[in-house]
C-alpha cells in the first residue's frame, strides 16, 4: 500500500488530525496529552504506593486516580497506532540511545517536561491544538514560555554540539 | 456519553493520530526547535495550518455555545510551566507526543523520556503538596488572582460574553494573523531556495573554470 510505503506530507496529515480534533471538541474535548499522562502516573504511584499515595494531597485533591479517564487512552491510541504504522511499513527496530550523553540529556529533559506539564496544568498539545484555537489566555502565556524554553533548549544544544558544554 | 464510550472515541482518535503522525514523521519538538537553530520549517508549516483549521472550527462552534473548551485559570504558572518544558523537549528531543509515537516505533530512549515525565510529574505533585501553588481547580475563581500570580479565565467564548461579538469574528483575526506568519515562512523558503541554487550556480562556473584552465 502507498501510504505504508512513502512519507506523508504532515500538512496533511495535521490538517486530518485537525479535523478529528474538531470532532473530538465537540464530544469531549480537545486533543491533550499530559492530563492522560498525570493520570497515568498517579494510577502507576498508586500500584506502588497503595494507600500511602492518600498522605499526598495532591493526588486526593487535584488528580485522584482514575482508569476510566479518557485523556490515559488518547496516549495509549498514539502509542498503538505508531506502532502500527511503524510495523506495517516496516520501519520498526528497537532504538537504543548510544551515549551516557544522551541519556543524561534525555532524563533531564523528561523531568522537566513532567514536572513543567503539572506546574502549568497543560501540555504543548493543549498549547497549539486546544488553548491557542479556544484563544485561551493561557495558550497566549504557554505559547510565550514554550518558545522562550525551545530557545534556551536550542541554545544549550548548540553549545553542546559544539563542544563548549 | 459514559466514560466506556469516551474512553473508546478517544483511543481511536489517538491511533488514527498516532498512525498519521508516525507516517508524516510530524514532531512538535521540531516545529519549534527546527525553525530556531536550523531555519528549516517543515514542521512548523503543518502545525500552522492545524492551529488556522482548529481556530476556525473551535470558535465558529463556541460562537453557537457547542464544544467542550478547557476550564482552569491561568497565570505566571501557564508561562513558567511551559518554559521548563520548551527547555526539556528539547533536550528530551521529543515532546509529549513524539515520545508516545517514537516509542512506537521501537525508540527505547523515548521511552526513557516518557518514564521520567511520569517521575518529573509525581515529583511537581510532592512539591505541589507542600506548597498548595498553583490553586487547585476547586479553588479556582475565574478572576484576576494576583497574589496568587493568577490571571484568571478568558477565552474567545468570554469575549464574546463581554462584547457581543461573535467568537468566530475573534477566530478569524486569529486565523489571518497565523497566516501571515504562514506566507512569512513560505517567503523565507523561496529567499533560502533562490539563494542556494545561486550559490550552485557559482560553484559550478568555478568548477567549470577550473577545468578550462587545467585544460588548457
Amino acid at each position: 500500500m502507498e501510504f505504508f510505503r512513502k512519507t506523508l506530507d504532515p500538512i496533511i496529515a495535521l490538517s486530518a488530525i485537525a479535523v478529528l480534533d474538531i470532532f473530538m471538541f465537540l464530544l469531549m474535548g480537545a486533543w491533550t496529552v499530559g492530563g492522560g499522562e498525570t493520570m497515568m502516573t498517579g494510577l502507576m504511584a498508586q500500584a506502588v504506593l497503595g494507600d500511602e499515595l492518600q498522605r499526598i494531597p495532591f493526588w486526593n485533591v487535584v488528580f485522584p486516580p482514575h482508569a476510566d479517564y479518557w485523556k490515559i487512552y488518547i496516549s495509549l491510541g498514539m502509542l498503538f497506532g505508531a506502532f502500527v504504522g511503524a510495523v506495517l511499513s516496516k520501519e520498526f527496530y528497537w532504538r537504543v540511545p548510544r551515549h551516557l550523553s544522551e541519556w543524561i540529556l534525555i532524563t533531564i529533559g523528561g523531568l522537566l517536561m513532567g514536572f513543567g506539564i503539572r506546574l502549568a496544568y497543560i501540555c504543548n498539545v493543549s498549547t497549539f491544538f486546544g488553548l491557542m484555537p479556544e484563544m485561551n489566555l493561557g495558550g497566549y502565556l504557554a505559547m510565550s514560555g514554550i518558545v522562550a524554553g525551545a530557545w534556551v533548549g536550542s541554545m544549550i544544544y548548540k553549545k553542546m554540539l559544539e563542544g563548549d558544554v | 456519553m459514559t466514560p466506556v464510550v469516551e474512553c473508546l472515541v478517544a483511543f481511536l482518535f489517538g491511533s488514527v493520530a498516532g498512525l498519521l503522525m508516525q507516517r508524516s514523521r510530524f514532531c512538535n519538538t521540531a516545529a519549534l526547535r527546527d525553525a530556531i537553530m536550523f531555519k528549516t520549517y517543515r514542521n512548523t508549516k503543518a502545525m500552522l495550518v492545524a492551529m488556522m483549521i482548529l481556530t476556525i472550527g473551535f470558535t465558529g462552534f463556541m460562537s453557537v455555545g457547542a464544544g467542550h473548551p478547557l476550564q482552569f485559570d491561568v497565570g505566571l504558572n501557564t508561562f513558567a510551566g511551559l518554559f521548563l518544558f520548551g527547555i526539556g523537549m528539547v533536550l528530551a528531543g521529543a515532546c509529549t507526543v513524539s515520545t508516545w509515537v517514537k516509542a512506537g516505533e521501537g525508540n527505547i530512549g523515548a521511552l526513557w523520556a516518557l518514564i521520567f515525565t511520569f517521575v518529573g510529574m509525581f515529583l511537581f505533585s510532592l512539591v505541589w503538596s507542600a506548597s498548595w501553588w498553583p490553586p487547585a481547580p476547586q479553588t479556582m475563581t475565574g478572576q484576576v488572582n494576583l497574589p496568587a500570580l493568577q490571571l484568571g479565565f478568558a477565552n474567545a467564548q468570554t469575549l464574546q460574553d463581554k462584547l457581543g461579538v461573535p467568537a468566530i469574528v475573534f477566530g478569524l483575526v486569529q486565523t489571518a494573523l497565523l497566516f501571515a506568519l504562514y506566507r512569512g515562512i513560505l517567503r523565507r523558503e523561496r529567499a533560502q531556495h533562490a539563494e542556494h541554487e545561486k550559490h550552485q550556480k557559482e560553484h559550478q562556473k568555478k568548477k567549470a573554470a577550473k577545468v578550462a584552465t587545467v585544460e588548457a
